[in-house]
């Protein structure tokens, strides 16, 4: 079909700007995250990171760990309460490094600049990629947690199921985006060395392993500023006594922050790779 | 074998040339250049070194601050500080990482075709694999002494002495061996340094489930029993010991034994799939 005869059918719009030809983003968007789950079906391995990684960490953690309940100031004698919604939102995270993984190989590959090409809306080439991030998300969220509360993690409710689940997207899409902006600038499989080092230093300077109460020295410091701890704070309350609107509140400022802040970023990455 | 041109200059006998076992002189300066080889390809590369050096301090430094008041709980051993207690555990997990790197190198030079000119060359089949090793086991040894300083510099000491660092040192060397030694056997095998690279999570696993980051005192349940017998506790508690109580010679030839059991496996199992490549290839 000609690309300069666009009917309904092809789901095609022309431009206010001439023959520059745009599919809506929706469709698009949907395509890639489609595309990019197929291939998860054809490379199993893709799957380790973000399933078998999480349970790992959850089970060496509250395994290792198990003893730092009696810590005085630490907000939970269970210690999978602390761990399960953490190697969650730690899955989630992961799932982002994936959508960069699969970018990075698709611009090494050349089908980047297929899409580039392509009479589709920029836009959509960063949402399939977050889109992806959103859905992988789900793997080690379906799997840790079942097996988390198998395990002896109390139920945290069905709004602090919901809250969790929220938290878990939104990490998704954080380090989705950070993934992308790193990638779109280096271009390379091998900037993902940084992306990890990124994602892993965010997790680690938190609370993830131990509350604000229990840490001393630097690290306190470093937490306390971390936007990471107030949206594992807003990920752990169904687990550690109920859902509040102080627990809940700082997770959302933090959460609109720092994906709008990573939104630019990527956003600005894609533009210098198409320069 | 025996259709290799052979340069008539050569001081190696013809017969090793053709039984592909050298003797003597000229086997140890093949294998010493081998080895030189394998240290200067390692360390010529930073990308292979400095994240695994680099990355365990990065974790000691959280965790030291994370759990510092951990060092009251019941049943935890007596340290000055978490720092101390981690000492022991993070120079293995930096030799660990940094072993499993140096291993690559081996898959790499079969992907190259490398490893095909030298099983062509009088050169002993021993000596191609444990100089490769030479390269793991210098990190080992260079990364404790590292860790040590960068310890004490932050009020961390080992109570044990020069004695104890000794035998830290020792203790790691064998370990990288026995790590590189694993990866070895893999690239061996497969004949794929991606493979050696994903062959890292057991490594991985093992460290998670040993006393390398909490006590296995304040441990429960199964994972109580699983790092208790986990053969790299053993080898962490025995470098330990030198570390909070002090130099005790009983304690360190029970890490010797562990280790050196452990590497000798590892290096005997890279030997079997050694044979299997060159049964194939004939």
């Amino acid at each position: 079909m000609s690309a300069s005869t666009p009917t309904r059918t092809t789901n095609v719009q022309q431009t206010a700007l001439g023959p520059e030809l745009h599919v809506r983003v929706g469709p698009v968007a949907r395509a890639l995250v489609r595309r990019s789950l197929v291939a998860i079906t054809r490379v199993p391995s893709a799957l380790v990171p973000i399933l078998l990684m999480p349970v790992f960490f959850m089970i060496a953690f509250t395994g290792s760990y198990s003893a730092i309940t009696n810590i005085p100031g630490f907000p939970t004698d269970n210690i999978f309460n602390w761990f399960v919604p953490y190697a969650c939102v730690q899955g989630a995270a992961f799932a982002g490094i994936g959508t960069g993984f699969s970018t990075a190989r698709d611009i090494e590959t050349g089908f980047y600049d297929r899409l580039l090409l392509a009479p589709s809306s920029r836009a959509s080439l960063i949402l399939g990629p977050v889109g992806t991030s959103i859905v992988r998300s789900s793997f080690p969220f379906l799997t840790v947690l079942p097996l988390g509360l198998l395990l002896g993690a109390d139920f945290p409710g069905v709004l602090g199921l919901l809250i969790l689940a929220f938290t878990s997207a939104t990490v998704s899409i954080m380090s989705g985006l950070w993934a992308l902006g790193v990638v779109f600038r280096m271009q390379t499989q091998r900037s993902l060395g940084l992306v990890q080092v990124g994602i892993f230093a965010t997790l680690f300077l938190s609370i993830g392993q131990v509350p604000l109460a229990v840490m001393r020295g630097w690290l306190h410091g470093a937490a306390r500023v971390n936007p990471t701890t107030n949206l594992l704070r807003m990920a752990r309350q169904g687990f550690l006594g109920g859902v509040t609107w102080e627990l809940t509140w700082p997770g959302l400022v933090a959460a609109i922050l720092v994906v709008s802040g990573l939104g630019l970023f990527a956003v600005s990455g894609f533009r210098k790779m198409e320069k | 074998m025996t259709d290799l041109p052979i340069d008539p200059s050569s001081t190696i006998p013809k017969k090793a040339i053709v039984s592909g076992h050298d003797s003597g002189q000229a086997g140890i300066g093949a294998f010493l250049a081998m080895s030189r080889r394998a240290i200067v390809g390692f360390y010529r590369q930073p990308s292979n070194w400095v994240v695994g050096a680099a990355f365990p301090l990065l974790i000691t430094a959280v965790s030291a601050s994370a759990f510092s008041r951990s060092t009251s709980l019941p049943g935890f051993p007596d340290a000055d500080s978490f720092l101390q207690f981690l000492m022991a555990g993070t120079i293995l997990q930096g030799t660990l990482f940094g072993s499993i790197t140096a291993s690559t190198d081996l898959a790499l030079d079969i992907e190259n075709g490398f490893m095909d000119r030298l099983l062509a060359s009088p050169v002993s089949r021993v000596s191609i694999l444990v100089s490769r090793l030479a390269g793991a086991a210098t990190f080992g040894a260079g990364i404790t002494v590292l860790y040590i300083a960068v310890f004490t510099l932050f009020g961390a000491k080992v109570n044990g002495g020069l004695a104890g660092m000794l035998v830290m040192v020792l203790l790691s060397t064998i370990m990288a061996i026995g790590v590189g030694g694993y990866g070895a056997a893999i690239g061996l095998k497969t004949g794929s340094a991606e493979a050696v690279g994903n062959s890292f999570p057991l490594i991985f696993i093992l460290l998670f489930m040993s006393s390398a980051f909490f006590p296995v005192e304040t441990m429960s349940g199964t994972y109580k029993t699983i790092a208790q017998y986990n053969p790299i506790s053993l080898v962490i508690d025995a470098s330990r010991h030198q570390v909070l109580q002090g130099f005790d010679l009983g304690e360190a030839t029970k890490g010797f034994v562990i280790a050196i059991a452990f590497a000798s496996i590892m290096i005997g199992l890279a030997l079997s799939q050694l044979r299997s490549r060159l049964a194939d290839a004939s």
